[in-house]
């Protein structure tokens, strides 16, 4: 269970500056008792990335690896959106927009590719083509 | 959920009730179906079981029931046998969002008519509603059968091509109404047509201030585009029922099939439902805001707990005669066009709805943007 | 527990079982609609961390065209004879599975390390009310990101028209070795 600091949040509290712009002080009584913080969401982002990495690195056909792919993208989406969450910003949602519609776009394109492949060679399994050939 | 009890028990009552509201609704649009496709083709349709026949589909559903269930051999039991259940869920989930009524005041409590309420109410239906495509895949695949999966992937392919056309009829709405948020477009849909345009008004008495009005060429393309993600006539190339059997659910018989027609006919009444919520003024009368016809009530009934009830009952009603309103335009349409051939309807998608639905977004914009310089 | 924190919990653990599934399972379809419960599990999450209209975009390009495409496209190929789903070796394999789990172990390392008494402390309180937060988003991308917004745009065009050229080729799927 994650350990509750509130020496840092009682610290806050006491400056002049932060007590004019916390306008709502339950709100720091909730985030002391969320039990979720930012890490939970980092740590989950980084799970996620790295299953997907091990995707990539262990199986061997193509459009298994192009998910594993999607998979640390979504990764990523994750973590940017807790940052926005937490710091307040806007701009993490931003950066998911366009890490999406990237991500979209290059499966289309990946996709496209293996079935060019797959016309050519009856074949999308990545043993076929290990050896450069030419 | 609710803070007390009370709450909690109503709020879990009526999410269960919405979200099986679709499943009671089937029955009847079904029947509907049989005895109006029969009148437009001049016969009778059933009418032995039950006065008018209403009792048809009762007895269809025990048929279906005692019919032997089995899956082909060459099937993919699992995804087989979890395709009619994909089928449910999208439609079940979108039409629960969807306001039916004016909300009750009941004390000290506010109950929506609706099995839960959604800030991002269109962009959460639109979402679950993209969720269709797999049923109608796992159900392609899962049947071991390559003619099934043909006409999974042409139905798929189509789905998700009328999926853009239908998002970007919305935006005009948006645009106009200024939220995502159901309730407060029909809100917005109250009172009689004022049009304010560069500072000159414009109010016209006699029609109501609804949707069709403002989005006339966003109304048509998000209806027609709404019969191709149900894969209604006459957009039901992969199901075609005179040529191609039955397409991706030729394998399915029994209680399974009856579960992919809830499915269908549930798509059919969430688009129905987001048409009257859109352009039609949702559950609010034409002639009279809620605040009119709440003092109405309150003229004949005293309590103000019942005069809520009673606002909230009779927008139901009214909500439930717009949408017997299109489901009967669904039905009437299904048994008057032919069918499009499946590169005419990609065609359709892609070349015709989606510029035209593009260029509706620019006027929109435009109109405006000008509008309230 | 709190409602909030089992919720975290409960959709962590339904969308990492379904990536483990996309990675270890040997069927690509089954690997294909685990990864579609993970993208409904992610989209959920950002459910929970305030970002409604994300979370339905998530849902309807993921979700609803990505995923369906990847399935779409492993069911026309129909891989039947899946030799070797996974790299042959066992030292190699083990090598690279031992990586991917240091890296793990280090970027977690790196994050409790840093960021554990941050998020106790907010300067402003976040308001995740979907009207302003919309009007916020919407304002940011057509005005500070305005230029990569256009470019997404051009982006997209190109992307089409290559996907257009590429699936072109002739060929089909019964073409001859």
């Amino acid at each position: 269970m994650p350990n509750v600091d509130t020496s840092l949040a009682a610290e806050a509290l006491a400056r002049p500056e932060t007590q004019t712009q916390i306008e709502s002080l339950d709100l720091i009584a909730h985030s002391a008792t969320l039990g979720v913080g930012l890490s939970h969401y980092l740590i989950l982002s980084a799970i996620l990335f790295v299953l997907g990495m091990i995707g990539v690195l262990m199986r061997r056909n193509a459009i298994v690896m192009l998910m594993s792919i999607e998979l640390m993208l979504n990764a990523v989406n994750i973590s940017f959106v807790a940052f926005s969450r937490f710091q307040n910003l806007i701009d993490g949602q931003i950066m998911v927009f366009f890490v999406m519609t990237i991500a979209a776009a290059e499966a289309a394109v990946g996709l496209a590719i293996l079935v060019a492949i797959f016309k050519r060679f009856r074949e999308v399994n990545i043993r076929f083509f290990e050896h450069l050939r030419g | 959920m609710g803070n007390d009890a009370v709450e909690i028990a109503i709020n879990t009552i009526k999410l269960v009730v919405c979200f099986l509201l679709i499943v009671q609704a089937v029955p009847v649009l079904v029947w509907l179906e049989r005895r109006g496709s029969a009148f437009i083709q001049n016969r009778f349709g059933p009418n032995r079981i039950g006065p008018l026949g209403l009792m048809q589909l009762l007895a269809d559903a025990v048929k279906f029931l005692h019919k032997e269930e089995f899956a082909p051999a060459k099937a993919v039991k699992f995804l087989y046998y979890a395709a009619p259940v994909v089928a449910l869920v999208p439609a079940t989930l979108a039409f629960a969002a969807i306001p039916l009524g004016a909300p009750v005041h009941w004390d000290q409590y506010v109950f929506p008519l609706q099995g839960y309420e959604v800030s991002v109410g269109i962009v959460f239906v639109l979402a679950v509603s993209s969720l269709a495509a797999y049923a109608i895949l796992l159900a392609g695949w899962g049947s071991g059968n390559k003619y099934a999966l043909l006409g999974a992937l042409r139905a798929s392919a189509q789905v998700i091509s009328y999926e853009l056309a239908l998002g970007l009829a919305i935006v005009g709405i948006i645009m106009t109404y200024g939220t995502f948020n159901f309730g407060e477009m029909i809100h917005a849909q109250e009172g009689p047509l004022h049009f304010s345009f560069m500072g000159h008004e414009l109010v016209l008495g006699f029609l109501p201030n609804w949707g069709i009005f403002y989005q006339p060429l966003g109304a048509l393309i998000f209806f027609a585009a709404s019969f191709a993600e149900s894969n209604r006539l006459p957009f039901d190339l992969a199901e075609g029922e005179a040529e191609l059997v039955a397409g991706f659910h030729v394998e399915y018989g029994g209680f399974k099939m009856l579960l992919f027609f809830i499915g269908e006919y549930g798509h059919m009444i969430v688009a129905s439902a987001l048409m009257a919520t859109f352009f039609f003024g949702g559950y609010g009368l034409g002639f009279m805001t809620l605040a009119e016809l709440s003092a109405s009530v309150a003229t004949v009934v005293q309590d103000p707990n019942i005069v809520s009830l009673v606002t909230s009952l009779i927008t139901f009603a009214v909500f439930s005669v717009k949408l017997a309103v299109f489901l009967w335009i669904f039905i009437h349409v299904r048994w008057t066009l032919p069918r499009f051939r499946y590169d005419q309807l990609m065609d359709l998608g892609w070349k015709t709805m989606l510029p035209w639905a593009l260029f509706n977004t620019i006027l929109t914009a435009t109109l405006i943007y000008v509008g309230h310089l | 527990m709190s409602m909030d924190s089992f919720l975290f919990w409960f959709l962590a653990f339904i969308t990492i079982a379904s990536a483990v599934t996309v990675v270890t399972i040997t069927n690509p379809i089954y690997s294909a609609l685990a990864l579609a419960m993970t993208m409904v599990g992610v989209s959920a999450i950002f459910v929970t961390l305030g970002a409604y209209f994300l979370a339905g975009v998530q849902l309807i390009v993921y979700a609803g065209a990505v995923t369906v495409l990847f399935v779409m496209v492993l069911m026309l190929f129909d891989l039947k004879h899946e030799l070797s789903a996974f790299s042959r070796g066992q030292i190699s394999g083990t090598i690279k599975v031992a990586t991917a789990a240091a890296l793990a172990g280090l970027l977690i390392g790196a994050i409790v390390w840093t960021v554990s008494g941050f998020e106790r402390v907010v300067s402003k309180p976040a308001a995740p009310d979907s009207a302003d937060g919309m009007r916020e988003l919407s304002h940011a991308l057509f005005t500070k990101y305005v230029f990569g917004f256009e470019v997404l745009g051009i982006l997209l065009l190109i992307i089409a028209v290559g996907v257009v050229a590429l699936a072109r080729a002739k060929g089909g799927t019964h073409a001859q070795r």
